[in-house]
C-alpha cells in the first residue's frame, strides 16, 4: 500500500503532463478538417 | 485560357486585403473552382509544395489554404502553379474573422478535453468514498488533494466560459442559465477545497467536474453546428474581386482592388467582373447583372450609364469605367453586410426561451435556499442542507431550456446549408413551418436564364441544318444568352473576325462568307416573319442575314426550370397554394402558368400591385412565401412572413429574404419546407422535455432525494437529450430517409 504514497502524486503529475500534450495538439490544429484528411491521396514519393 | 498575370499579389502594401499576416509568413486562402475531386487535391498540394507551408485542401469547400513567406516564396508563383494544373486559383479575401473564430473552436476543444481526462480521474481518486471504503488517515488527505489540484484546470479553466458568462450576465443585471451554474460549481468547489483543507467532510469535486464536462459537450455541439452554417456564408461574401485593371496614360496596369482610386479609370475584359460601382465611358456595354438586379438577360447600357461592381462584362471587347465607388461602399458590399447582420440576429421564439429561462432561474435560486431552510428547520445538519441547496442548482439548471431551441435552429440551419439552402434570418425556420401560400413573384424565377431554340424557318430556301451551324459557330463562345440555344449544335464550322454589337447581333466570317446574326429589327434585310411560324408571346426572334439576303429565322425560348413543375406538384402535394405574380404580358404568364400547372397567375402586376395582393392574402390568414429574385422585389420579400431567394438572384433581395437557395434552383424549396416542419416539431419537443424535466425534479431535490452527482448526471443528460434530438433531424435526412424532395434531384 505504500507504493501508492508515491504513485498517486505521480498519477496526478503523468494528468497534467496528458493535458498540456492534449491541450498543444488541439492549438496546432490537429483536430481540424478532420474530413479533409479523407480526399487526401496517399502519396508515394513522401 | 491564356495565363494571367499574377505579380501583383506579390506587392507588400497591398497583402493586408488577401493575407492573414503572422510575423514573416502570410495565410492566405484561394477558391479552386477547377477542385473537384482527391486527385485534384493532390495535384493542388503538389503544384505549391515548393513554396507553400500548412497545405489544407478543402475539397467540399474547393477551397485552399496555406501559408507562405512572403520573402523568401512569391505568391504569384505558387497561384501560376495552380492556374497551370488547371486549378482555376482566385485568391479570396481576407476573412475578418476566421482567427477570433478558429481559437474559439480550439479553445472550446482543448476545454472539453481538459474537462473528461479531470472528471475520469476525479471520479478515480474519489472511488474508496463511493463504496465507503476507509483509506486511513495517512492516505485519505492524499486523495483529497490530487482531487483538488486536478479540479483547478477541470473546474476553474474549463468551466471559464461559465463562470465568465455569469458574472456578465450579473453586471447586466438579466439572470440566466449560467447564474445558477456557476454559483452551483463555485459553491461544490469552494466547499470541497475548505474541506480538503480542513481534512473533513463530503467532497462534491466530482460532482462539479462532470457538471462541466457535460455542459462543454452540450455547448460543442450546439456551437460547432451554428460555425459550420456561418462558414457557408462567409465563403459567399469572400467571392469578390480582387484585382482590377487600371489605365494609366496608354497603357493598363493590373493592380490589386484596394490599389484602385475614384477616379480612375478600369478596364473590363470580357467575361470579367466589374471591380468597382462607376460610369462607363467611351462605349456601350452588355452586363450580366443577375447578381444585382436580378434581371436575367444581358442589360445594355450606354455611355454614361452606372454600372455596379460584380456585373459582368458579356460583350466580346473590354469595356472602361469611371470608378465611383470603391470596396465597402459599393452596392455589393452593402449586401454582403446585410446579409452578415442577419445571420446574428436571434428569432423571437429564442428570445422567448431565453426570457423564460431567466424567470425560472430567480425561481430555482428561492427554491435552492428554500429547500436548505427547509431541511435545516426539520432538524437536519449544516453538511446535508448545503447538499441539498447544491442539488436543486444543480438539477433544476435550465440548461436544457436554454439549449432547446437554438440546437433545434442550427443543427437545421447547418443541414440547410449544406444542400445549399443559406438561412440568414434563423426565426424564419419557425415561421416557415406555417406557411401555406407560395408566391412566385416573377416569372424569371420559374425559368432559366438560357434558352431553347424552338423552331427554325428558312427564308430564302436554303438548308436549314447548315443555317443552324452557321448560327452556332457564330455564336461560339458568346456569353449572351442567345449563345445557350445553340451550344448543343455540333458544327465543324468556325468563324473569323466574330464581332458582336451589344443589343443588335453579332457578324463573322464563316467560309469566305460575311454572315450576320441578331435582331429582326436590326437585320441588314428586311425580314418577314412566315405565318404559319407559330409564334408565342414570350418567344425571341433572331435571323440569320448573308451579303444578299435573310437566310433563316429561329424562334428562341427561355427554358422552363428543369425542376419547376416538381417543386410546384411537391408544394401542391404539401397542401400548399401556388401563385405566381408577374410584370410579364398576359400571354407570355399564362404560358409558363400553363405549362407548370400553376392555376392561380396575374399579368402585368406593378411591385405595389403586388404587394397590395401580398397584404390581402395576409388579411385573409394566409401565411405566404415570397420567392423572387429581381430588384423590384425587395419590398415584397420584406412584407411576406418568410421570403427566398435565388442566390443568383437580386443581391439586394438576397439581404432581406430569409432564405437564400444557392445552385440556381428551385429543388429545395420542398426541402426547405420540410426542415422548417422538422425543427419546429423538434422545438416543441424539446421545450417539453426541458420544461417537464425540470419540473419533475426539482420536487426530488428539495426534500434531498437527490444527491448532487446524480442531479448534475441527470440535468446533462437531459441536456444532450435536447441537443441530440435536435441532431436526430440531420441525421435522419441525411440518410435520405423521408425526403420526398430526392426524386428531384439531378
Amino acid at each position: 500500500m505504500s507504493s501508492l504514497y508515491l504513485l498517486i502524486p505521480l498519477g496526478v503529475l503523468v494528468v497534467f503532463g496528458s493535458i498540456a500534450a492534449f491541450v498543444s495538439a488541439v492549438f496546432s490544429g490537429q483536430f481540424e478538417e478532420l474530413d479533409a484528411q479523407a480526399d487526401k491521396l496517399p502519396d508515394d514519393e513522401r | 485560357m491564356s495565363e494571367r498575370d499574377w505579380t501583383v499579389y506579390d506587392r507588400a502594401d497591398l497583402r493586408r486585403g488577401f493575407a492573414t499576416v503572422r510575423g514573416d509568413a502570410c495565410d492566405v486562402t484561394v477558391a479552386l473552382d477547377g477542385l473537384h475531386c482527391a486527385a485534384c487535391a493532390a495535384r493542388a498540394e503538389k503544384a505549391i509544395a515548393g513554396g507553400a507551408r500548412e497545405v489544407h485542401v478543402d475539397v467540399a469547400a474547393r477551397s485552399l489554404r496555406f501559408r507562405y513567406e512572403p520573402a523568401v516564396t512569391q505568391l504569384s508563383g505558387l497561384l501560376a502553379a495552380l492556374e497551370r494544373s488547371g486549378l482555376e486559383p482566385r485568391l479570396l479575401a481576407a476573412p475578418d474573422d476566421t482567427d477570433h473564430g478558429q481559437r474559439r473552436q480550439r479553445l472550446s476543444l482543448a476545454r472539453i478535453g481538459v474537462a473528461t481526462i479531470c472528471t475520469m480521474q476525479v471520479m478515480m481518486l474519489a472511488w474508496p468514498s463511493y463504496f465507503g471504503v476507509d483509506s486511513g488517515p495517512d492516505l485519505e488527505p492524499l486523495l483529497r488533494w490530487a482531487q483538488l489540484s486536478l479540479s483547478i484546470p477541470g473546474v476553474l479553466w474549463a468551466g471559464w466560459p461559465f463562470l465568465s458568462a455569469a458574472a456578465t450576465s450579473l453586471r447586466e443585471r438579466a439572470l440566466d442559465m449560467n447564474v445558477p451554474t456557476a454559483l452551483a460549481l463555485l459553491a461544490a468547489f469552494a466547499a470541497s477545497a475548505l474541506r480538503t483543507v480542513a481534512g473533513d467532510g463530503e467532497l462534491y469535486f466530482d460532482t462539479a467536474t462532470m457538471f462541466v464536462w457535460f455542459l462543454l459537450i452540450g455547448r460543442h455541439l450546439e456551437g460547432r453546428s451554428r460555425d459550420k452554417a456561418h462558414a457557408h456564408l462567409r465563403l459567399l461574401a469572400a467571392r469578390r474581386a480582387l484585382t482590377a485593371q487600371r489605365r494609366v496614360g496608354r497603357s493598363v496596369e493590373t493592380i490589386a482592388i484596394d490599389a484602385l482610386a475614384i477616379g480612375d479609370v478600369a478596364i473590363v475584359a470580357p467575361g470579367e467582373a466589374l471591380p468597382a460601382d462607376g460610369r462607363l465611358i467611351e462605349r456601350a456595354a452588355e452586363l450580366d447583372e443577375a447578381l444585382l438586379s436580378g434581371e436575367s438577360r444581358p442589360v445594355l447600357h450606354a455611355v454614361g450609364d452606372p454600372v455596379l461592381a460584380g456585373s459582368l462584362n458579356l460583350g466580346s471587347t473590354a469595356l472602361a469605367l469611371q470608378v465611383e465607388r470603391l470596396g465597402r461602399d459599393t452596392v455589393l458590399a452593402q449586401i454582403a453586410g446585410l446579409l452578415d447582420n442577419a445571420s446574428r440576429d436571434k428569432p423571437r421564439v429564442q428570445r422567448i426561451a431565453d426570457r423564460l429561462a431567466g424567470h425560472f432561474v430567480a425561481v430555482v435560486l428561492l427554491l435552492a435556499v428554500l429547500g436548505a431552510g427547509l431541511a435545516l428547520g426539520n432538524g437536519a445538519d449544516g453538511e446535508r442542507a448545503f447538499g441539498i441547496a447544491l442539488a436543486v442548482l444543480v438539477a433544476s439548471c435550465p440548461c436544457a431550456l436554454s439549449l432547446a431551441v437554438p440546437a433545434a435552429l442550427a443543427a437545421s440551419t447547418s443541414r440547410l446549408a449544406r444542400h445549399g439552402v443559406l438561412v440568414a434570418n434563423a426565426g424564419a425556420l419557425t415561421t416557415l413551418a406555417d406557411i401555406d401560400t407560395v408566391l412566385f413573384d416573377k416569372t424569371g424565377t420559374l425559368t432559366r436564364n438560357d434558352m431553347v431554340l424552338r423552331r427554325v424557318f428558312s427564308l430564302d430556301g436554303s438548308e436549314l441544318s447548315r443555317a443552324t451551324e452557321i448560327a452556332a459557330a457564330l455564336e461560339r463562345g458568346s456569353l449572351h444568352p442567345i449563345a445557350s440555344a445553340f451550344a448543343s449544335v455540333a458544327t465543324g464550322l468556325d468563324a473569323e473576325s466574330v464581332q458582336q454589337t451589344p443589343g443588335a447581333g453579332i457578324e463573322g466570317r464563316i467560309a469566305d462568307e460575311q454572315w450576320w446574326l441578331g435582331a429582326p429589327d436590326s437585320a441588314p434585310w428586311p425580314v418577314i416573319v412566315p405565318t404559319n411560324a407559330g409564334q408565342r408571346p414570350d418567344d425571341t426572334l433572331i435571323v440569320l442575314c448573308n451579303a444578299r439576303a435573310a437566310v433563316a429565322l429561329f424562334i428562341l425560348n427561355t427554358r422552363i426550370r428543369d425542376e419547376a413543375s416538381a417543386v410546384v406538384q411537391a408544394l401542391g402535394e404539401r397542401s400548399v397554394q401556388v401563385e405566381l405574380l408577374s410584370g410579364d404580358g398576359a400571354e407570355a404568364v399564362a404560358a409558363v402558368a400553363g405549362r407548370l400547372g400553376i392555376t392561380r397567375h396575374a399579368a402585368r402586376q406593378t411591385p405595389a400591385g403586388k404587394l397590395a395582393h401580398l397584404q390581402s392574402l395576409q388579411q385573409h390568414g394566409r401565411r405566404v412565401l415570397a420567392v423572387g429574385d429581381g430588384l423590384n422585389d425587395a419590398p415584397l420579400l420584406a412584407a411576406a412572413d418568410v421570403s427566398a431567394a435565388m442566390a443568383n438572384g437580386a443581391a439586394l433581395t438576397q439581404s432581406r429574404a430569409d432564405l437564400l437557395l444557392l445552385g440556381d434552383s428551385l429543388r429545395l424549396l420542398p426541402l426547405a419546407l420540410e426542415v422548417a416542419q422538422t425543427t419546429r416539431r423538434r422545438i416543441r419537443e424539446n421545450l417539453g422535455w426541458a420544461l417537464g424535466y425540470n419540473l419533475l425534479v426539482l420536487p426530488l431535490a428539495m426534500t434531498g432525494h437527490l444527491a448532487p452527482w446524480l442531479a448534475a448526471a441527470g440535468m446533462s443528460v437531459s441536456s444532450l437529450m435536447v441537443v441530440s434530438n435536435a441532431l436526430r433531424t440531420e441525421r435522419r435526412l441525411r440518410s435520405g430517409a423521408a425526403l420526398p424532395v430526392q426524386a428531384l434531384r439531378t
